[in-house]
């Protein structure tokens, strides 16, 4: 190649490289896709712990090293909920939300996104504490004591008409300190 | 596959060694290109750390783009250094990957280099969420929820991003401190990279080097790189400027369940880390590694020297003499065989390819066809080489394929002139794109410049040229190989001898460096050298 067709072809393909490499480092992209509103669901909250009791046999204590001698031992879970969303009249939820954490003993997550056409929407959500077993309901329950500020009430309900516009997403959590589900974002009124 | 995979980069290297010369060619340089992007991005990012605030990121980075004289191109040259170095990461890879030199000793090159390649992509999502506009967010929100899959967080991290409050800042100063602490890792990493090599060229050509940071600084001032929207958690992201380098997964893994993007990258990223064991050679077909002839090893350092690979170390004999001798460690050797061409009593080399098996070859082709008073013989390295080495003759000229120009023994060259050929043209690959990194440097400096194993002073050096060129750089062969016709053409006959034996010059080579060049000064020498190389 000659020395000339060299140097503009070299410059030309220089120049046509760095351009692509601006263009691909700020290339046009649409990360909300065809989503034009959303209604998101998410909170954390801690759920009702309940705990089985029973007082050990003096065999089963004297098997025991003597530091591990307890009167009672107590296995205990956290009651999982129930989630009931109804949307425009549309059930969109119904499950049952566990407690986290391999023993199941960490906080309940709720997540959820529904993509809307901007507009009014009609939100329905029950979040129901499901049923504490009936052998154990009575004297084996045992809401501790510093569990039972911070644990949800065993009901959260939520019936509200809310308005989106374009891109916007409506948040609904709860609010711990007035214990109630709550709306946040840009179509809570 | 590599066969196919070089075939497809011929045609862009000869292209480019058309317009820039192999000096200049940046595919050749594509490694050294990498660092100069990560020297660029500490220098701007040393500036850039300042003004950042983690209390209101985006506002601090709008800032930095609204300081006109530097804060704006500074910034533009950090991200769009950044996305050079992908580019040049993926080309480097694609490079060795395709020239078959992601196995066996440079395994550890491959490895650390793919990690090094996923730490710059991770430096890159850290850097991006600094900038806390919708691509940061959205980039944050889609590593959360691909983190979120893996058992290892107690709590879900996408909690964080819902929009239920604002960020906590210890989330900006974590993110900081990673963009900040894992440059750490690269620089360890890249010394991982280079550790096997000798003499690792970590920065281009001065042309380059200038010719790339200009390009990068020119388009930062006419072009500069957009800060985006602010983040905003309570609302869809818009359409944007989105970092196609950092984000090219983006658009799939969201459309993707969580675990199948980790099994789907689990699988492309156990494939790449290893690649060195599924794509070797068989067994059978692995070239064997150097052997040393300790009976004529003279321990004259030259192949320890030459070594590419630093796959040679000189040791006391062992053969009760005196002196040192080479020692080659066979899990560091790649059987480049240089050290066949670095060797004057040719006493190392890979077996079958030592600078006598390459004398016994030669005189056994000149006892099938002596070459004729006008023939120009080729010497083609097998590896590039314009693509002649696999011709038994190209253009009518005989053809002897070596494995790489600088495992050729000059013997071989003054063989073939003394046998009466007109004159000999070595095609070798452009020094920056040797297979062996360091084959044709080392080989123009004994034919012209008296490296040992030097062409010896007889040879008519007039009847020798030495050309470069690429797979594809056919064109570049034939027109050297007119030009020599033509010099040697002017030249007159070449004088036939018969009954060459360079062997026994080669034996009194040996014989004389035992007796006459290794005394204690020389293995002192050797001792400081080696020292120094650790």
């Amino acid at each position: 190649m000659s020395q000339p067709r060299a140097w503009i072809g070299g410059g030309a393909l220089a120049v046509g490289m760095t351009l692509a490499l601006g263009w691909l480092s700020q290339v046009p992209y649409d990360a909300a896709g065809d989503v034009d509103a959303v209604v998101r669901l998410a909170w954390r909250t801690r759920g009702t712990r309940v705990e089985e009791c029973r007082r050990l046999t003096a065999a089963e204590r004297e098997r025991l090293p003597i530091h591990m001698r307890q009167e009672e031992v107590c296995q205990g879970r956290t009651v999982p909920y129930r989630l009931v969303v109804v949307l425009d009249g549309r059930s969109v939820v119904n499950e049952t939300v566990y407690p986290s954490g391999a023993r199941a003993d960490r906080p309940l997550y709720v997540y959820h996104e529904f993509a809307v056409r901007p507009g009014w929407h009609d939100l329905d959500i029950a979040f129901t504490r499901e049923g504490v077993p009936s052998d154990t309901a009575g004297e084996q329950e045992r809401e501790r004591l510093g569990e039972r500020e911070s644990a949800a009430p065993p009901r959260l309900a939520l019936t509200r008409r809310v308005m989106l516009g374009p891109d916007r997403i409506v948040l609904v959590t709860y609010d711990a300190e007035q214990r109630q589900l709550i709306l946040k974002g840009y179509g809570a009124p | 596959m590599n066969r196919f995979l070089r075939r497809l980069l011929a045609p862009a290297d000869a292209l480019l060694n058309g317009l820039y010369g192999w000096r200049l060619n940046p595919l050749y340089h594509s490694g050294a290109l990498v660092v100069l992007t990560f020297v660029l991005l500490l220098v701007t990012g040393l500036y850039l750390v300042f003004f950042y605030r983690l209390g209101d990121p985006h506002a601090s980075i709008v800032r930095i783009t609204e300081q006109a004289w530097l804060g704006r191109w500074i910034r533009s040259l950090h991200r769009y250094a950044s996305d050079a170095a992908v580019v040049a990461v993926g080309v480097h890879a694609f490079r060795m990957f395709a020239q078959g030199r992601s196995w066996g000793p440079r395994a550890l090159a491959w490895v650390s280099g793919l990690l090094l390649l996923g730490l710059t992509l991770v430096l890159g999502w850290t850097g991006y969420v600094m900038v806390w506009d919708v691509f940061g967010l959205v980039l944050a929100r889609e590593g959360a929820r691909l983190l979120d899959a893996l058992p290892l967080f107690s709590e879900p991290i996408s909690r964080a991003f819902v929009g239920e409050r604002e960020l906590p800042g210890a989330f900006f100063f974590l993110n900081l401190f990673l963009h900040v602490a894992l440059p750490v890792g690269l620089g360890a990493l890249l010394w991982l990279h280079v550790s096997r090599v000798a003499r690792p060229g970590l920065l281009p050509p001065r042309g380059l080097l200038w010719g790339m940071t200009g390009l990068l600084l020119a388009l930062s001032i006419l072009w500069p790189a957009p800060a985006g929207t602010p983040a905003d958690l309570l609302r869809l992201p818009s359409r944007g400027p989105y970092d196609a380098f950092y984000a090219f997964w983006l658009p799939i893994t969201r459309e993707l369940p969580a675990a199948l993007t980790w099994v789907g990258g689990g699988i492309l990223g156990a494939l790449a880390l290893l690649a060195p064991w599924w794509s070797r050679p068989r067994a059978v077909e692995r070239p064997a590694p150097s052997v040393v002839n300790e009976r004529l090893c003279t321990g004259c350092e030259q192949c320890y020297q030459d070594c590419p690979y630093d796959a040679i170390a000189m040791v006391d004999r062992t053969d009760g003499r005196a002196g040192i001798m080479a020692r080659v460690n066979p899990a560091l050797c790649v059987s480049c065989g240089i050290c066949a061409g670095s060797c004057a009593p040719m006493g190392v080399g890979p077996p079958g390819r030592t600078g006598r098996d390459q004398l016994a070859q030669i005189r056994d082709l000149v006892a099938a066809r002596a070459p004729a008073p006008d023939d120009v013989v080729v010497i083609a390295c097998t590896h590039g080489a314009g693509g002649v080495a696999q011709e038994s003759r190209f253009d009518g000229a005989p053809v002897l394929p070596v494995d790489c120009a600088g495992s050729l023994h000059t013997s071989v060259v003054e063989y073939l002139v003394r046998s009466g050929a007109a004159g000999v043209l070595v095609v070798a690959c452009p020094p920056r794109d040797c297979q062996n990194r360091e084959g044709p440097e080392w080989l123009e400096q004994r034919l012209y410049h008296g490296r040992e194993a030097e062409l010896q002073d007889r040879v008519d050096r007039q009847r020798v040229r030495l050309v470069y060129a690429d797979l594809a750089e056919v064109g570049t062969v034939a027109a050297a190989l007119e030009l020599t016709r033509r010099d040697v053409g002017m030249m007159g006959q070449a004088r036939r001898e018969a009954d060459i034996v360079l062997e026994a010059e080669c034996d009194l080579v040996a014989a004389q460096g035992l007796d006459g060049r290794q005394g204690p000064e020389r293995r002192q020498r050797s001792q400081g050298l080696e020292g120094r190389r650790r």
